[in-house]
């Protein structure tokens, strides 16, 4: 505990350097704007951003992408309270509400309610994060290779069969995303595999290229193609930004309830916010002494999903940060950014890179203060940043995406795969098709396989390694009920359906 | 025809898809080498795994295909999912940007290529002032160009812009 407290006090000196505080305050700023901005995530944000790593330092790069990151959360909110499509997919709970309570003229309590809930739930979960992350770091210490495929497989596995809409196309997008990964020259012996010559395949896909290529091209093209005719309504920003003591009473209970549920869900790999958002909004509901106003702008309906929403973007900072396994697509781009270092996040980075870490954990409790100072009295400025026309903000995301992409290597060979990843995203996005498990599988796909090998390389070759380390074979058997289970579930639902119709 | 007709074709063609994607990688893997080691299993191991595990869906989805279409698949009908037809002047315009960019970008550099692009794109998401998006482009692109060169130290081609960036002292 003390070790904690002298490592954080650490970091908030780390944090607290001017340089640091300007990257930081760069990385919430860019985060709020690309959270405002429907068509740009932080996953498209950090993907494009990566070539610049080798000119920064590290340090700095990473509060500004942990930034961009968080920073995201509270700016989508903005999107969602104003127009009625949501910024990020995590903010559609608010959505419900949150627009409603704006048609209402009550757009400025939404947005406060947003705001200071996303502060709350924010600090309290980098508070936990603080806590837990030495006591997981502590006994992740004691995992070998077995333990680390083994959790990597159940990450994979309930990023893509688990959760979205259908198991079959979430492994099947895994399992592009692995074999992606897979191009190149194999590190354990220098087998060039899947390059069939091609200079450009051999250094392997770069994760900037798959990922702006499903995120930004793929995006701009669908939006183009099915709705860049229509037109969207913003929501003017009309009365007092000023809760009143009723709005008061009625938001802290939820926020605190949703950091509650929305941490949890943050740390086991659920695949981002989109469930916990929905708990405490179904919570919030039950509980609520004016369910009536429900669906109809009640404010606890916004409070309580926006907080649920950063808590649990938090939490997904504990498995990333300990134990290196990312759980949503944007863990898995800042874990390239940590790579693109050479630096692996583990519990081996909290000893030998300790001020890197302890500094970036401080840097997101200054940043939170950083976001409500931006999200609240300057929060004109978003509405304006949310009147941009459709027309060139999609131009200025595709001439940002392509820089990013060109950047690499110089190369029109990685504009022509840009465009190639970009016609696969749209097709993804039409017929349902999750990205989050293609680009995990491409970034983690590599370090899962050199963990099985390492793991076989101990056992002489004995694959019975997975099963008889019990860690290992716990987080083994729990995927495979994962997987099963509901399986089973819904077999047994169709048949009773079958056997009630008579068929 | 039960279900969904019209969505068939597209849900074949796909699941053909990533079986044929499957069975080109398991043709690969088989003839990468063995090369076990201590582990007893080589670089060969991972990319059978990986194809089969391709095969496998290719075929879950074709079954899925002939039981009645893909389960929880998206509506077919834009109407349901809130947005309008597939408007193909808009698709082909933001791909003719990102061709017109491939294209101009060695020779006639970042900043041309990055106007052409801006204006085309543009022009697919509705815009109806083709000028002001190129000239829109052109400055985005200049004032990304000079960020990243003088900043930044990372070349971007100058293309038929040189001697103009060169006699301005850029």
């Amino acid at each position: 505990m003390t070790e904690t407290l002298a490592a954080l006090a650490a970091g908030f000196g780390v944090a607290l350097a001017p340089v640091n505080l300007l990257w930081g305050f760069v990385g919430v700023t860019l985060g709020t704007a690309i959270g405002v901005l429907p068509g740009v995530g932080p996953a498209l944000t950090v993907a494009m951003l990566l070539p610049l790593t080798s000119k920064l330092d590290p340090t700095g790069a990473l509060i500004m992408f942990a930034g961009i990151y968080y920073g995201a959360m509270y700016g989508g909110s903005t999107t969602t309270i104003l127009l009625n499509t949501p910024g990020e997919s995590a903010s559609i709970a608010t959505a419900l509400e949150g627009n409603r309570m704006a048609k209402r003229g009550r757009a400025g309590p939404a947005l406060a309610t947003a705001a200071i809930g996303s502060f709350v739930a924010g600090t309290i979960a980098t508070l936990l994060l603080t806590l837990l992350a030495p006591v997981v770091v502590e006994s992740a210490l004691k995992f070998g290779p077995a333990e680390y495929f083994a959790l990597m497989v159940f990450a994979f596995v309930t990023v893509a069969a688990v959760l979205g809409q259908s198991t079959v196309r979430g492994l099947a997008m895994l399992f592009l995303g692995l074999l992606l990964g897979l191009v190149g020259i194999d590190d354990q012996t220098g087998q060039m595999r899947f390059a069939f010559g091609i200079p450009e395949l051999m250094d392997g896909i770069d994760v900037v290229v798959l990922a702006v290529g499903l995120f930004a091209v793929g995006e701009a093209l669908y939006v183009a193609a099915y709705q860049s005719r229509m037109r969207e309504a913003i929501e003017r920003l009309s009365g007092s930004l000023w809760m009143s003591r009723e709005d008061w009473r009625r938001s802290w209970p939820a926020w605190l309830r949703a950091t509650a549920i929305g941490f949890p869900f943050g740390t086991i790999p659920a695949g981002g916010a989109e469930i916990p958002t929905f708990l405490s909004y179904a919570t919030e509901k039950k509980l609520s002494k004016h369910p009536e106003e429900f669906g109809h702008g009640a404010i606890e309906g916004v409070a309580g999903p926006e907080a649920a929403n950063n808590a649990s973007s938090t939490g997904v900072l504990v498995p990333l940060l300990t134990l290196g396994i990312p759980t949503s697509a944007t863990a898995a781009i800042l874990l390239a950014a940590f790579q693109s270092y050479g630096l692996q996040p583990g519990p081996l980075l909290f000893q030998t890179q300790s001020s890197l870490v302890w500094g970036l954990i401080a840097s997101m409790y200054v940043g939170n203060v950083l976001l409500l100072i931006l999200n609240l009295p300057l929060i004109g400025v978003w509405v304006q940043v949310l009147k941009i026309p459709r027309a060139p903000l999609y131009a200025g995301i595709l001439l940002f995406a392509t820089l990013g992409a060109f950047s690499l290597h110089q190369s029109v060979v990685d504009l022509v795969t840009l465009y190639a990843f970009g016609l696969v995203g749209f097709l993804m996005r039409r017929f349902g098709f999750p990205v989050a498990p293609a680009v995990i599988g491409l970034i983690l796909g590599p370090l899962a396989e050199s963990q099985f090998r390492r793991a076989l390389a101990i056992s002489q070759g004995d694959p019975t390694v997975f099963v008889t380390h019990p860690i290992s074979a716990a987080l083994l058997a729990l995927t495979a009920l994962l997987v099963v289970v509901p399986w089973l579930a819904k077999v047994a639902r169709e048949r009773r359906a079958t056997a009630k119709t008579g068929g | 025809m039960p279900g969904r007709p019209v969505r068939r074709p597209a849900e074949l063609v796909l699941s053909l898809g990533v079986l044929a994607l499957g069975v080109f990688a398991a043709v690969v893997a088989f003839r990468l080498p063995e090369a076990g080691g201590y582990a007893r299993i080589g670089p060969n191991f991972m990319p059978k795994v990986v194809a089969g595990g391709l095969v496998l869906m290719g075929l879950w989805l074709l079954a899925e295909v002939a039981t009645g279409g893909w389960r929880d698949a998206v509506d077919d009908d834009p109407a349901v999912r809130g947005e309008h037809a597939f408007h193909w002047p808009a698709f082909a315009w933001v791909s003719a940007g990102l061709a017109a960019q491939m294209a101009l970008i060695r020779h006639g550099g970042f900043v041309i290529a990055a106007a052409a692009l801006f204006g085309c794109v543009a022009r697919g998401f509705g815009s109806t002032r083709p000028a002001r998006d190129a000239a829109l482009g052109l400055v985005l692109g200049l004032a990304v160009y000079l960020f990243f060169v003088r900043l930044l130290n990372v070349s971007l081609p100058a293309g038929w812009l040189a001697p103009v960036l060169g006699v301005a002292g850029l």
